[in-house]
């Protein structure tokens, strides 16, 4: 499959065609190997191909995205299309409203071809967490594909679709891009709207691409970085011309800061790629590797395993089966709720729900959750002052690579599976946007790193990964 | 243990509805008593992945709420979610003000039970949102989220009450200021205003409070004073017995007119509040605060002193007419307008107009009897050109068929009789006919002279001045 960029040159030259290229990606996800897709719209995507085919020979095509095949996390709330979050509980639950990332996706002319797998309402990084099965990792189908956008790392890499939406909460798109070899991009928080995306923990969700390289994720900001009403935690900002700067943009002068304890957790094979990337990197004229210190990144677990519970307690409570989804037949008011919510939410939700229930309620509240909430000012400051010294900052993504399936492995008790997110969780908690880049390998699991940018720096990150991309191309 | 140790404490909590167009996270239309859930949208039904933006024009009003109230108001003002399980809550947390509410430390005056001043204080407004309604039907329920989201103000008292009497006061103070500044419609049948008693006996030697009881959601004036009588003797009766009173919830049944508990509170009653990511904290500028009092109407009490200050009104005649700022209005226009004394006008506006309008269940603002109308028909009173009897028929005329005085007086022909030969001739007339009375008034007994001045206003159609007929009755048995 190639990147969206070279399939719109395609595209404009007649080499292929959005159909051509959708009946190639519908074919993988209707067999859904990998069980990847949830749902898969044919039929509505090859009318939305047709379209687009039509506009380019008309020479009118609606944006880079035009006729590109996408899915979308089973987060992203499409109108009549079944929307799941990856739960029971919503099962058969089409929604009434159109979600504002898959409007602004639908009204670039991208193509969705389905909806697809994540861990249950986002709460998982191996994508097990799930009763629509786990989804496997397309490069090691003994492995995971990292959660919880598991379906959509999984989709891009076998090709059934251009790029995928997937949102990032504490890394739940940074970890299966690295998993899965590919390229992803958490935004700053508030960069895309949240408006239609089913929430977990609200202050640190944010919808985030994920792609086969740097451009690919351009073209999709564009799109979806557009200012919306419908969520007034936006950052409102002019539209991001992207693709055309990352095309223009020289070589410039970077001072990547490193925190060198934080790649001491890594397994040997992670460490070994990420020190190589570095040496690699540091041989560049236009790379200067500077000494940076996050001393309160190692309680970002913590703090996460108490806002975002905290948060998804709140953000759950609605799924009672009064009002939609799957309602257990009950005698009274009390036992609706306790059989529905027992029933059709899955144990790790149920866990997350509890944990966040006790950290907010009264006597423990100033205890857990108030503390947390001061710990991840702290956080934020850390990485306040390394951007100082610095201006983007390389770090791991996860200690390990790709985990087996869960009947592979040795149990891992929910702390260990918990620090997967290590890394990734303190740039959720700080509001920052990070980019989870591959480092090219023989290996079947490739490297990764990821590059943490300031605040409200998404585009120049998006260039500085571009750059960055280029230079790696090299190393393999 | 005597009764006369104790003291009832007693604080409320006032649920205003706003007067916005719209709901206050969504764009759904306010009010109205369409079909059930047909004004409901994907947010005000929680929907999953809805997001709630603010209704700016919520601010307004609860500034406007708050300065009319002595307030403090917020330079910054966040939201928090409470959270709690209820059908007709569908988000499962009602988004409310809990840390950082607009106002704060407001007093109000009322008149305490000897009908001296007292000052309640006001501990803060806080804005929320209404919840939808379950109705209960033989063995199941169904929800109408048509009010779900519609905005609210919480103003929450200070336990400074300590009667029924007082607790009515302060209500109707409060729902008069608050109707006055346009921040409610205040209708307490439609649930507009309606509130929540917390009280509790404590001993008067003690500072400890009493342990309290909420009974929630009172519509009406009279239930309160009800729900107050009731549970103060309820918890008097169970001190008696030297029983503790439980911390409860309670309803008020208006079949019993008594309360009976909804639930017990204890540490299961946790709502968990944090504030509301989705929402941002907003900054409130002094410019903005600023410009809301200065558009802020005269308050019912400064109106009030004003107008026994300004017209010679008598407390009760203004308090009357301030309890509507239109029909104050009105009353003032009219006085502008006609040469009636004010005190006069007031009369006229706060009985026979008022008669008419109720007659009629009809509305000041909205009637077509402007001020303007009223003027021109006291005029003519005050120029001696119809009498009162006649003037009060008039105004009857005028409201039905919406026509002037002018007309209605000159087509009846209505106008009091001038013609001074016709009045000579009718009192030399009633002399003759009435000797025996004659003969009194002459005797010295002055009041028969009354009877003779009625029967020649009969004569008359009422259309004489008294006072002529009198003097001409006078001139003549005198000759």
């Amino acid at each position: 499959m190639k990147d969206i960029y070279s399939l719109h040159q395609m595209y404009l030259k007649k080499e292929t065609s959005p159909v051509e290229v959708l009946q190639d990606c519908l074919k993988i996800a209707e067999k859904n190997k990998l069980n990847s897709y949830i749902t898969v719209c044919s039929d509505l995507a090859l009318d939305q191909a047709k379209k687009a085919q039509k506009r380019f020979t008309d020479g009118k095509p609606l944006s880079y995205l035009d006729g590109i095949p996408y899915s979308l996390k089973d987060l992203f709330v499409t109108k009549g299309i079944r929307t799941t979050a990856g739960s029971k509980h919503l099962l058969n639950y089409h929604p009434p409203y159109q979600g504002s990332v898959a409007q602004f996706l639908s009204d670039s002319g991208a193509t969705l071809v389905g909806k697809v797998g994540c861990d249950e309402f986002g709460m998982g990084s191996t994508n097990e967490n799930t009763p629509y099965g786990a989804i496997l990792n397309p490069l090691d189908p003994n492995r995971v594909a990292g959660g919880s956008s598991g379906g959509s790392a999984a989709a891009v890499a076998e090709n059934s679709c251009s790029f995928s939406m997937g949102t990032d909460t504490g890394g739940s798109v940074r970890l299966p891009s690295f998993y899965c070899g590919l390229t992803g991009f958490k935004p700053s928080y508030g960069t895309v709207t949240r408006y239609g995306q089913i929430a977990y923990a609200s202050s640190l969700d944010q919808a985030a691409p994920i792609g086969r390289n740097c451009l690919d994720l351009a073209a999709v900001m564009e799109v979806i970085s557009q200012a919306d009403p419908k969520d007034s935690t936006q950052l409102r900002k002019d539209p991001l011309q992207l693709v055309s700067s990352l095309l223009n943009n020289q070589q410039t002068k970077i001072k990547l800061g490193v925190d060198a304890s934080l790649l001491e957790g890594c397994d040997p094979d992670v460490l070994k790629e990420l020190q190589a990337c570095l040496q690699y990197l540091s041989q560049n004229a236009s790379i200067e590797l500077v000494d940076i210190s996050l001393p309160h990144l190692q309680y970002g677990i913590s703090v996460y395993y108490l806002i975002a519970p905290a948060e998804a307690s709140a953000n759950l409570a609605r799924y009672d089966g009064i009002h939609y989804g799957e309602r257990e037949k009950a005698e009274n008011l009390e036992d609706i709720y306790r059989l529905t919510r027992g029933k059709t939410l899955g144990t790790e939700v149920k866990k997350r729900i509890m944990l966040g229930t006790f950290a907010l309620s009264s006597g423990y509240s100033q205890q857990f959750f108030e503390k947390a909430c001061q710990v991840r000012e702290l956080i934020a400051r850390d990485f306040d002052l390394a951007f100082e010294k610095c201006d983007y900052i390389f770090s791991p993504v996860s200690s390990t690579k790709a985990l087996e399936l869960k009947e592979k492995r040795k149990p891992m008790s929910s702390i260990q599976l918990y620090l997967n997110d290590l890394y990734t969780v303190p740039v959720n908690l700080a509001g920052l946007p990070a980019l989870s880049l591959p480092i090219p390998s023989k290996q079947k699991l490739p490297g990764g790193f990821q590059l943490i940018g300031s605040y409200a720096s998404d585009a120049e990150l998006l260039k500085t990964g571009y750059q960055l991309e280029k230079i790696l191309e090299g190393l393999s | 243990m005597n009764r006369d140790d104790y003291k009832v404490v007693i604080g409320i909590e006032v649920h205003a509805q706003l007067c916005t167009q719209s709901k206050v996270w969504c764009s759904c239309e306010v009010g109205g008593s369409d079909y059930e859930n047909s004004r409901v949208c994907e947010v005000c039904s929680a929907h999953p992945g809805t997001l709630p933006v603010l209704n700016q024009g919520v601010f307004d009003y609860a500034i406007k709420a708050g300065l009319a109230l002595d307030c403090k108001i917020s330079p910054e003002i966040s939201f928090d979610r409470k959270n709690y399980f209820y059908p007709d809550l569908p988000k499962g947390y009602q988004i409310t003000q809990f840390y950082r509410p607009i106002a704060q430390s407001g007093v109000l005056k009322i008149r305490d039970d000897k009908e001296n001043e007292k000052t309640v204080r006001i501990r803060q407004i806080q804005i929320e949102e209404d919840t939808g309604k379950s109705i209960h039907v033989q063995d199941y329920s169904l929800i109408n989220l048509n009010r779900a989201g519609t905005p609210l103000i919480e103003i929450v008292s200070e336990p400074d009450l300590s009667s029924a009497a007082e607790a009515l006061d302060y209500l109707k103070k409060l729902h008069g200021i608050l109707v006055y500044t346009g921040v409610t419609q205040g209708n307490m049948q439609d649930g507009n205003f309606r509130c929540d008693v917390n009280l509790s006996l404590q001993r008067k030697d003690q500072e400890k409070m009493g342990i309290r009881s909420e009974v929630k959601n009172l519509n009406s004036f009279r239930h309160v004073e009800k729900a107050i009588h009731y549970e103060t003797q309820r918890h008097w009766n169970l001190i008696k017995e030297g029983k503790e009173v439980p911390q409860e919830t309670r309803l008020f049944d208006i079949e019993t007119l008594s309360t009976k508990v909804l639930r017990v509170k204890s540490d299961a009653d946790d709502y968990r509040y944090f504030n509301e990511p989705d929402l941002l904290p907003v900054f409130i500028t002094e410019q903005k605060i600023n410009s809301i009092r200065a558009d802020l109407p005269e308050l019912p009490q400064t109106k009030i002193t004003r107008l026994m200050k300004e017209y010679g009104l008598s407390e009760y005649a203004a308090e009357t007419l301030s309890s509507q700022s239109s029909l104050a209005d009105y009353f003032e226009q009219t006085v502008k307008m006609t040469s009636l004394p004010a005190v006069k006008v007031g009369n006229w506006v706060m009985v026979e107009l008022m008669r008419l309008i109720n007659e009629y269940n009809a509305q000041i603002d909205s009637i077509a009897l402007r001020p303007k109308h009223l003027a021109e028909l006291l005029n003519l009173i005050a120029g001696n050109k119809i009498s009162g009897t006649v003037a009060k028929d008039v105004l009857t005329q005028m409201y039905d068929t919406q026509k002037s005085a002018h007309q209605i007086v000159t087509e009846q022909n209505l106008a009091l009789e001038t013609d001074t030969d016709l009045v000579d001739e009718v009192a030399e007339r009633l002399i003759l006919k009435h000797p025996e009375e004659v003969e009194q008034y002459r005797a010295g007994r002055e009041r028969i002279l009354g009877f003779l001045v009625g029967q020649a206003m009969k004569e008359l159609k009422g259309k004489a001045d008294p006072a002529l007929i009198s003097q001409t009755l006078k001139d003549k048995i005198g000759q």
